[in-house]
């Protein structure tokens, strides 16, 4: 959108003033004189003429500007109030010293225009000189009205529930459903490592031995070096204690594989809930998967699902053919109606067949 | 190249600013033109009323009829003088205002001038430029004075005979509606003369001020159209072919 429309369309009036001399002699002659010296009545006349000439230019100076002014009040409605406030807080010091001069050009009395013949007198050409007048209407752009998008939205947001399935999809199913084949490594479970007690309190031992060295620098002590060695074979022994008289459970969980599959077909089918101590591991850990974690099951369901809708969505597109083709021949039999013909033979058994291809299409589709 | 944000508030102001100033000066010229007017009625009134006296009384010697030249030229300054009709922003040419025709009830007014459907002694009829006396309303009738008093006595006429003359001038920059276009049929008052004739319009006027340009061009054979005079304020020359 250009700048002009932003601008309300004003136009630039030249009014030029008057020359009281020229025009209006007597006027002028008349004003210079003291109060005393009065008006002959003989001169009466020629100052009614040249007081009318007066009045008329600035009865048309007068309308132009009510002109312009009711372009501008209207204009303003139009934008609204946004607009306005948004321009009210412009700072404009260069506007007003604009108009300062521009009033004194406009001071003189407006005068006859150039005689552009009878009656059309009002509107004068717009200079070039005074393109900043006009177009110096905010050049911003106008806040839009903010555009309801709600509904836009919305169906983007609902379209991939209901678009129709793609092939790519299918096989994304395909590919999840497919047994996975190197499940044995998931099937090993790896060697207990340190029972976690253990390990903490050596990584404690470390940390504090750790400590100590730093202080010894600091202190620069001699006894340091031996506390320390000290304190690292009693940590030791003491762990080796403690080992021996725990006697930790498996790191996993006490059931095997097989309990572990059971049981998590369980869980999924709602019959068990699922046990917080027992962790069962993920068989089907992929991280395919994103977050689905479903079980062969329920997979396989999705994917049957998938066949099916999409068997029903080709049926579909054959239902929509052959609709049209019941209307072209609806449409030719019309025509020929029209035309004040009895349909041939040959549109019946357009019509017949596309209606009969139809219906089973739709059984098909029912079934 | 200027990058000026003119605010529309302040155009706003800046416009009513300089709509203030026109309107005042507007007031105080219509307030002189007033004034004028004023005078002028006074003097006309001065004029009617030495002229009822003068009639009336028999005893004063019969008034000099006016030199025909004078006559003329009062007439011509008196059509030229006709006030200019400035209208404020908004408001229409009233009746009798160039071409605009008067209200069907209007009654002319003692001293008013008319163009006034006469029948001669011979029996033709002539449109003379006349002055109202006083109007009959059981009879509706006018009593009208030939403005050319040399022997041409008072005549009584029905309204339908009398058409009033404009009373102002319509200023062809603001009112050109009012203004009689051309080809247009009208009565002319014949220069040099006090008799009306048909005739078509040339131009119109296009300035206010004293380049009336109105010439008005012969025609014959043209259907009657009497309802249409020739305002008066305008300048005619005839131009023949």
């Amino acid at each position: 959108m250009s700048e002009l429309k932003d601008c309300p369309p004003l136009k630039y009036y030249d009014f030029k003033p008057v020359e009281h001399v020229k025009v209006c002699p007597r006027y002028t002659a008349v004003l210079g004189r003291s109060e005393d010296d009065g008006i002959g009545i003989e001169e009466l006349d020629t100052l009614q003429l040249e007081l009318e000439t007066l009045l008329s230019s600035a009865t048309r100076r007068l309308r132009a500007l009510e002109e312009q002014r009711q372009i501008l009040t209207d204009w303003q409605d139009k934008k609204g109030d946004k607009r306005f406030l948004k321009l009210g807080k412009d700072p404009d010091p260069a506007a007003s010293s604009r108009h300062k001069p521009k009033k004194q050009k406009l001071d003189g009395k407006g005068g006859h225009g150039p005689g552009q013949g009878p009656g059309r007198p009002k509107t004068k050409n717009l200079q070039p000189k005074v393109q900043e007048y006009e177009f110096t209407d905010d050049p911003q752009d106008i806040p839009r009205n903010p555009k309801n998008d709600a509904p836009n939205r919305f169906w983007a947001s609902v379209e991939p529930y209901c678009a129709d399935i793609t092939n790519e999809e299918v096989r994304l199913l395909e590919e999840l459903l497919k047994p996975p084949e190197d499940e044995a490594d998931y099937f090993k479970i790896p060697a207990l490592g340190k029972h976690y007690s253990q390990r903490w309190a050596q990584e404690d031992l470390l940390e504090e031995q750790r400590e100590g060295a730093r202080a010894n620098d600091k202190k620069k002590s001699v006894m340091g070096g031996p506390l320390s060695e000290l304190d690292a074979k009693d940590v030791d022994s003491l762990l080796k204690k403690s080992e021996s008289q725990h006697e930790s459970p498996e790191d996993g969980c006490p059931f095997g594989p097989l309990t572990q599959r059971l049981l998590q077909a369980l869980v999924e089918e709602n019959i068990i809930s699922p046990m917080e101590d027992s962790p069962i591991p993920d068989i089907s850990g992929k991280d395919a998967n994103d977050g689905a974690g479903t079980s062969p099951r329920s997979q396989g369901k999705a994917f049957r699902l998938a066949k099916e809708e999409m068997r029903k969505q080709e049926l579909r597109q054959r239902v929509r053919v052959s609709d049209n083709e019941v209307m072209e021949a609806f449409r030719r039999i019309m025509a020929a109606r029209q035309k004040k013909r009895t349909p041939t033979k040959k549109e019946k058994d357009q019509a017949w067949k596309a209606l009969k291809e139809r219906e089973s299409i739709l059984k098909l589709l029912d079934g | 190249s200027i990058a000026v944000i003119e605010t529309n508030p302040r155009k706003l102001r800046a416009l009513m600013l300089l709509m203030e100033a026109a309107e005042r000066e507007c007031v105080i010229l219509r307030h002189a033109l007033d004034k004028i007017a004023e005078i002028k009625s006074l003097l006309e009134e001065r004029r009617i009323a030495a002229k009822m006296a003068g009639v009336y009384s028999d005893s004063d010697p019969p008034r000099k009829t006016m030199r025909r030249g004078v006559l003329m030229t009062l007439l011509q300054q008196s059509a030229m003088t006709l006030p200019l009709w400035i209208g404020k922003p908004g408001e229409s040419p009233p009746p009798l205002c160039g071409a605009t025709p008067a209200s069907s009830d209007y009654v002319a007014k003692q001293g008013d001038k008319v163009a006034a459907r006469v029948k001669s002694v011979e029996g033709d009829e002539q449109w003379i430029l006349a002055e109202v006396v006083s109007y009959n309303h059981s009879t509706n009738k006018y009593e009208v004075d030939d403005i050319d008093e040399e022997g041409k006595e008072r005549h009584m006429l029905s309204r339908r005979r009398i058409i009033p003359l404009p009373q102002w001038k319509a200023n062809p920059e603001t009112d050109p509606e009012a203004l009689f276009s051309k080809d247009q049929l009208v009565l002319a008052l014949y220069p040099q003369t006090t008799c009306f004739y048909r005739a078509l319009i040339h131009t119109p006027p296009h300035r206010v001020r004293f380049y009336f340009d109105r010439r008005v061009c012969d025609g014959s054979n043209i259907p009657q159209s009497v309802n249409v005079a020739a305002p008066r304020g305008k300048k005619q020359t005839w131009r023949k072919r």
